[in-house]
């Protein structure tokens, strides 16, 4: 009999119900997109941030960055340190390997460029290379990918040229040179003669300088198997308390802290565990790079939570609305109910299972069509699919539920005052 | 005349008398309007608030002397200074560099505006503090880990005079600074401390942050090099480029998210004005039985709809602001812009969704008998 009534309410009052289904569909698919797109949008913006390059350096220890700019300490030749060439692969093995997007190495070489009085700059590194680790991973990395704002004339060098170099445009500019030029580069070892394949612009010192493949330079310099430098490109979460502290002194964590901070992808963290598979290395994060990143992530999710907090409000206020105006108007319904003799609790009883059940169909359809919101959000602005956050079920389930119950306690109260015979007579 | 204040009474009674289900359907529409105005104030201002945020990543514009010979003189830097619009100037730092000694060990010393380099680079990290006093120094940290000087110590710096000779000049640390890159092997100092050194020679070079998309940026770059042939204004790619493609992205993010909120916040207000409505079927078939005509009815409740519209609309509006202050405040820590604009469109929009949500079921009853309706079919 129960169900009967319920099946019958839900049928006879079609369109009054498939109305509170629908709004309760709305404010679920809201809530369902605001979710998924709060959780899910830190990422893609981290992403999105990895347009800003390499965000951390990573250097032999005791070596010097001064040089690179000012070429101060290049009076007198002392024993140069280097990084290992072979271990380069080892990034990718370390516990946040997942979470390092590219990295390449410099090797740096001082030439004559036909025979010019004054040493230039010549800079192996990858281009886009491919490796293949010992996990069976294939990774293609590379300069293309960290320094997208370059402006490139011609075409990039492949890694595999080496008669090929690219120059930068103020070197070009100086020395008078065009794509398809060639120039004779020169060292103590050894002469050679290249072809310009392409002249960039990447509006900082670089342009002073030429690139070529990591081979080439170390060719011309006469070393094998070593690097100056490598930057990594790695997805970070924003600093914290611990973050800070571990970053002054790993040393200074308790046992649990330190397992902590080694398991979130704190920059430090990450520095640290490039540290340990690279001889001899010390990692730095650049703080211009990662201090920013970690600022506007921040900024960004703080701001969809506000946004989604207020359209939870929203829907929520939206769909208790309806509910009262969907179990007031039932008032006659009601009196006849009490008039042959339901209990107060019977009628409640019956109005909130069919409220909830109602409230079910329209909550199953509201969370795919949100899910379908999501996507759009993500394939519209970041061109990549969102992935539903699994949590996002339980709190919008949660959020229904009670909104729906609470939406109905006004109605309620005012039902179970309910005089039949004023109801019924059409007062 | 009579009809009219009729009219008026009838609306403001029926408001008036329904109390609680006109605060149900004010509701509603107060919430669509909040929704609304706030998400619209900050989709409007969110470009302005970010861009603000993408200073951080530090100087954007570069300025050396074209000719490496030169230097950049006092007037020159003023020319900058003017060629900036102002209230786009976040941070503006000349540079003087200059090799000097501690210890016999050769390091670079940067002569800087202090306060300009502070506002440039929010991510120096600083250990001690600013210098605030003459002869105090900022020390890179690889300077400062090699040579052992901690904050508050001393040291002698050793500057060339002329050939042969140095001048020794003692300086304190105020603080050290870490940024993962060339600044830690840099002394800074202010430019007063190392003009009375070595003297005034003009400066190296001239960094600027700038608040500004990179068109507009690279216009003020076109401006500068053409006024003054002598300097070479640079816009730093990395961080221009970078900070146009993020924004961007950013910024649809937000479009698009505001787009959907308001969509569905629109139906719902809609349902929710139709649901009361609805309800009122009766009273339809009252006004029909005693001799209204259908225009008259729908006109009744296009009244109250306005009215309901109006004020929703006027709240919303205050409350969506407030909303956009907060998220303001709390995001960004500053105050964000009031559109002016938003209160009428705001209103305006309001009233239309709850007309047009009005409007439908009232036409639907509307032709309904009012016997049938009356007897509670």
């Amino acid at each position: 009999m129960f169900l009967r009534m319920i099946w019958g309410a839900l049928f006879r009052q079609k369109s009054k119900m498939l109305m509170i289904a629908f709004t309760i569909a709305l404010g679920v698919s809201l809530s369902t997109s605001m979710l998924n797109t709060m959780l899910g949008v830190g990422d893609k913006v981290n992403q999105e941030l990895k347009a800003y390059g390499a965000n951390i350096n990573v250097v032999p220890k005791e070596a010097s960055f001064l040089d690179d700019i000012y070429g101060v300490s290049d009076q007198e030749e002392k024993g140069q340190n280097y990084l290992n060439e072979d271990e380069l692969g080892n990034i990718k093995t370390i516990f946040w390997a997942f979470n390092i997007v590219d990295f390449t190495p410099y090797f740096y070489a001082k030439v004559k460029v036909n025979d010019d009085s004054k040493d230039t700059r010549l800079v192996g590194t990858w281009f886009a290379h491919h490796m293949e680790l010992q996990t069976g991973e294939i990774l293609d990395t590379g300069m293309i990918k960290l320094k997208s704002w370059w402006e490139i004339e011609g075409e990039w060098v492949n890694d595999d040229d080496d008669d090929m170099i690219m120059a930068g445009s103020v070197f070009a500019a100086r020395n008078n040179l065009k794509v398809g030029d060639s120039v004779e580069l020169s060292t103590p070892n050894l002469k050679k003669t290249v072809k310009i394949k392409g002249i960039f612009n990447s509006g900082s010192d670089e342009d002073q300088y030429i690139y070529s493949s990591l081979k080439l330079a170390q060719d011309l310099e006469g070393k094998k198997n070593v690097v100056n430098r490598i930057e990594v490109s790695a997805l970070t979460t924003p600093d914290n308390e611990l973050a800070r502290r571990a970053a002054q002194n790993p040393l200074s964590l308790t046992l649990k802290e330190q397992e902590v901070w080694y398991c979130t992808a704190y920059v430090s963290s990450i520095c640290y565990q490039i540290q340990e598979v690279i001889t001899d290395s010390v990692a730095k994060p650049i703080r211009q790079v990662a201090e920013s990143e970690g600022d506007i992530l921040n900024k960004t999710t703080l701001l969809m939570v506000l946004i989604t907090i207020l359209s939870l409000a929203g829907s929520a206020l939206g769909i208790s609305n309806l509910v009262t105006a969907g179990v007031m108007e039932r008032r006659m319904e009601i009196g006849l109910q009490k008039a042959v003799g339901a209990s107060n609790t019977k009628v409640i009883f019956t109005i909130l299972t069919e409220i909830v059940i109602t409230g079910i169909i329209g909550g199953f359809v509201g969370y795919f069509a949100g899910i379908g919101f999501t996507q759009i959000i993500g394939y519209r602005v970041f061109g990549s699919a969102i992935p539903p956050a699994p949590m996002v079920i339980p709190i919008v389930a949660v959020l229904v539920f009670l909104v729906t119950i609470l939406g109905s306690i006004p109605a309620i109260r005012y039902l179970v005052n309910l005089n039949p015979t004023e109801v019924l007579h059409g007062r | 005349m009579k009809k009219r204040s009729m009219y008026w009474r009838m609306v403001t009674a029926s408001l008036a008398r329904r109390r609680s289900r006109m605060i149900t359907a004010l509701l509603a529409i107060a919430m669509g309007a909040t929704i609304l105005s706030g998400l619209v104030t900050i989709y409007y201002d969110i470009p302005r608030q970010l861009g603000k945020e993408f200073r951080s990543y530090g100087a954007n514009m570069i300025v050396i002397p074209t000719d490496s010979e030169h230097k950049i003189t006092d007037e020159q830097f003023e020319e900058i200074k003017a060629g900036i619009p102002d209230g786009k100037l976040v941070g503006l730092a000349p540079y003087i560099y200059q090799n000097a000694k501690i210890n016999e060990q050769p390091y670079i010393v940067a002569g800087t505006d202090l306060e300009g380099a502070r506002k440039n680079s929010p991510y120096w990290l600083i250990h001690g503090e600013w210098p605030s006093q003459p002869r105090q120094v900022l020390l890179g940290n690889e300077i400062a880990k090699a040579i052992d000087l901690k904050p508050g110590e001393k040291f002698t710096l050793s500057t060339p005079k002329n050939k042969n000779e140095s001048t020794q000049t003692d300086f304190i640390v105020a603080g050290t600074v870490t940024t993962g890159g060339k600044e830690e092997e840099l002394i800074f100092m202010s430019l007063e401390d190392i003009k009375s050194i070595i003297g005034d020679k003009g400066l190296d070079v001239v960094e600027a942050s700038v608040e500004a998309e990179q068109a507009e940026l690279s216009q003020i770059v076109e401006n500068l090099k053409q006024k003054d042939a002598a300097l070479t204004p640079q816009m730093v790619k990395r961080v221009t480029a970078s900070q146009d493609v993020v924004l961007t992205k950013l910024q649809s993010l937000v479009w698009i998210v505001t787009v959907i909120v308001l969509g569905i916040m629109m139906i719902c207000v809609s349902t929710t004005m139709m649901a009361v409505v609805t309800e009122r079927r009766k009273e339809i078939g009252l006004k029909k039985a005693l001799g209204a005509s259908n225009e008259s009815v729908v006109s009744d409740f296009l009244g109250e709809g306005m009215m309901l519209g109006f004020a929703g609309g006027l709240l919303g509006s205050g409350m969506g602001y407030f909303f956009a202050l907060q998220v303001g405040m709390s995001v960004f820590a500053r105050r964000i812009h009031f559109l002016p604009a938003m209160i009428p469109v705001t209103v305006i929009v309001s009233i239309i969704i709850t007309m047009i949500a009005c409007s439908i079921p009232v036409s639907k009853t509307v032709d309904i008998e009012p016997a049938l309706v009356l007897r509670g079919e």
